[in-house]
């Protein structure tokens, strides 16, 4: 029998039966499966079908019997039957519409689990579900061909807690490197995907954009033992900054930059995690910064509606970049 | 994922999916799935067969198609799906995270009651799964509005300051969409002023008034982040140590030289690429056309200056 229909079968039995069902009974109604060959084999057979349910989330378990029942198996249908979640209009709405979007970019890990969610909570909504009017598009590179099943493969192994082998190509390095993850994490940010886990090559946590993975496999042995777990003290969103002058390269460093025009206006939305300033209609934002450079290049492209106040060596850099793209363009100061 | 996997979470959810709408087409059914006509009707072949021993004719689930429509008799043991498991939450939970901005409060409840659904083995799984993942978008709470607008249709107004402009301007529009690109939020709607489809970047809109007057949608067509980096006449030289991400972002595009470098071709809007060639503090280098050339070096000098 195929594995798909025999799993289905099991189901419909354990869902009708109303006293555990033993495992003599599960031999006899399935003779071919579970009813022929070495005792040892069929059981083995048995446990990777339980575990495939159990995966599923369908409540299975044995118990031992007493006076007044058998030993055996047995579905628990209350814990079976998804429940009626009781969202409101708009909790449905903020659910469905950011789960469509992130399904719609193409790229989202846990894609086919998301699909499933989406289905299982609209399946008590009377009606058809309104297009979401909310869309997502990541955007921020050509060559992410590979992206959408890197992110499936790494989302799995998150789950299953498995270590990754990498294929990694770093812009700062000429050949590709194969390292070995664990996988903690996915972090989306500015249109691009990072992983972030356990570097075995150097030993300590690391941070790898998933576009730029060659190849990837997943430690296929022992599916269901983990490799791996979690410090309890990861928290990713500490791993992967919102912009690039937080990268945590440098130790980090206060600068103040004055805002002017409809910039200043817009302080707080250009500049989420800076102290915004503002007196006498001048106004100021005070960051942390653990990557000068790339602060310098990104108010470099802003000005001239923005400028480094201090310190000085934050406009020494300014000075610097700003005479470096003046001589490669013939200017002289 | 292994395919029977995939196909068994399939076939859970089609029975009580068509006794609950019965009739339904073949072709919706399995567009609801995200799968194939012909993977649906073997799919649907497969359940037929599905029963429970001893196989007596009405031990079977009693499922078929009939002027391509699908019928399924009451089943009570497929009345309903199974419950979502630890990943299918923690993967809606992230994605949910995108909207967080916007709706702060109807999602933290709604995940509440997304966790109180689950089954008590899968709430840990659900937990860390969840932190696994992080989605969540940088906007103001304004995207609240901006989403309530679109959703309720009507028009809004705010201050907008558009690229170059130095002063803003007021604009009326009529929201058609809330729109994330690279991570920044847009709204794309009808500009009654202007008479016609616009993008704006919420960021750099103030001042939003969400108005009581409604509208009918409009035809538009889709909307489009304008792409500046388009292929044009301006050609920008980077060094070997930049080239990697002008590879990425340019694909095939980026055109390899002999020192490691490459060289792009970009569309040449002035105040975008002043300030793009401006972001690589001289690792890029504007080849031609002269006035590309002289006008990054004009705004690199008037930055110098400035700075003494």
């Amino acid at each position: 029998m195929d594995r798909t229909e025999r799993l289905l079968d099991l189901v419909a039995l354990l869902l009708d039966a109303h006293e555990p069902v033993s495992w003599a009974e599960l031999k006899e109604s399935f003779p071919e499966d579970y009813g022929s060959g070495s005792d040892e084999a069929t059981e083995r057979k048995f446990e990777r079908d339980k575990a495939e349910l159990l995966e599923l989330g369908i409540p299975l378990t044995y118990v031992q019997g007493d006076e007044d029942r058998k030993d055996g198996y047995l579905l628990d249908r209350n814990a079976y039957y998804l429940p009626e979640p009781g969202f409101t209009p708009e909790e449905m709405a903020v659910l469905y519409a950011a789960g469509s979007a992130a399904l719609a970019s193409g790229a989202f890990p846990g894609r086919h689990d998301l699909q499933h969610s989406l289905r299982k909570i609209g399946f008590f909504a009377g009606g058809e579900l309104a297009t979401p009017k909310v869309r997502m598009e990541l955007g921020a590179v050509r060559e992410s061909a590979a992206v959408p099943e890197h992110l499936e493969t790494l989302w799995t192994a998150a789950s299953a807690r498995k270590w990754v082998e990498i294929v990694y190509a770093s812009p700062k390095r000429p050949e590709p490197s194969t390292r070995k993850v664990d996988p903690y994490g996915l972090v989306l940010r500015r249109g691009v995907w990072s992983l972030v886990g356990y570097c075995h090559l150097r030993q300590g946590l690391r941070t790898f954009h998933v576009h730029r993975i060659r190849a990837l496999k997943m430690n296929a042995s022992k599916p269901r033992t983990h490799d791996f777990e979690v410090p309890a003290s990861f928290a990713i969103d500490a791993h992967v900054p919102h912009a690039p002058w937080q990268w945590g390269i440098e130790p980090p460093v206060e600068v103040r930059l004055e805002l002017q025009g409809p910039l200043a206006a817009q302080a707080g939305a250009h500049f989420p995690d800076a102290r915004v300033e503002r007196s006498g209609g001048r106004t100021e934002v005070v960051l942390t910064v653990s990557l000068l450079d790339a602060l310098v290049k990104h108010v470099l492209a802003l000005w001239p509606q923005a400028r480094v106040v201090s310190p000085e060596p934050a406009r020494a850099r300014f000075r610097a970049l700003a005479q470096a793209v003046a001589s490669r363009h013939g200017g002289r100061a | 994922m292994s395919d029977v996997h995939e196909r068994l979470r399939r076939l859970l959810f089609v029975v009580p999916y068509v006794a609950r709408h019965r009739g339904v087409t073949v072709d919706a059914l399995a567009k609801q799935l995200g799968v194939s006509r012909e993977e649906l009707l073997r799919d649907l072949e497969l359940l037929t067969m599905v029963g429970r021993p001893p196989f007596q004719p009405d031990d079977f689930i009693d499922l078929h198609v009939e002027n391509d429509r699908v019928w399924v008799d009451l089943d009570q043991r497929f009345s309903k799906p199974p419950r979502l498991t630890g990943p299918e939450a923690a993967a809606l939970a992230a994605a949910a995270e995108l909207l967080r901005p916007a709706a702060q409060t109807a999602l933290a409840s709604a995940l509440a009651k997304l966790e109180k659904i689950l089954p008590p083995g899968a709430k840990k799984m659900y937990r860390e799964l969840g932190s696994a993942v992080n989605a969540r978008s940088q906007a103001s709470e304004e995207l609240g509005i901006l989403t309530r607008a679109v959703e309720e249709r009507r028009e809004l107004e705010f201050d907008y300051a558009a690229p170059g402009k130095t002063a803003t301007e007021k604009r009326r529009v009529e929201p058609a969409e809330a729109f994330n690109h690279r991570g920044l939020w847009y709204l794309y709607g009808w500009d009654l002023a202007r008479g016609s489809e616009r993008l704006f970047r919420l960021d750099r809109m103030t001042g939003i008034v969400l108005t009581d007057r409604r509208f009918s949608p409009r035809p538009m067509p889709p909307a489009r982040v304008p792409n500046p980096a388009a292929r044009g006449e301006v050609r920008v030289r980077f060094t070997a140590q930049a080239a990697p991400y002008l590879r990425e972002r340019f694909g095939g595009e980026a055109r390899e030289l002999t020192d490691g470098g490459v060289e792009v071709r970009v569309a040449g809007e002035e105040r975008w690429l002043v300030q793009w060639v401006l972001s690589f503090g001289g690792e890029a280098e504007v080849l031609e056309p002269a006035w590309a050339r002289e006008a990054v070096s004009r705004a690199a000098l008037r930055a110098l200056e400035e700075t003494r």
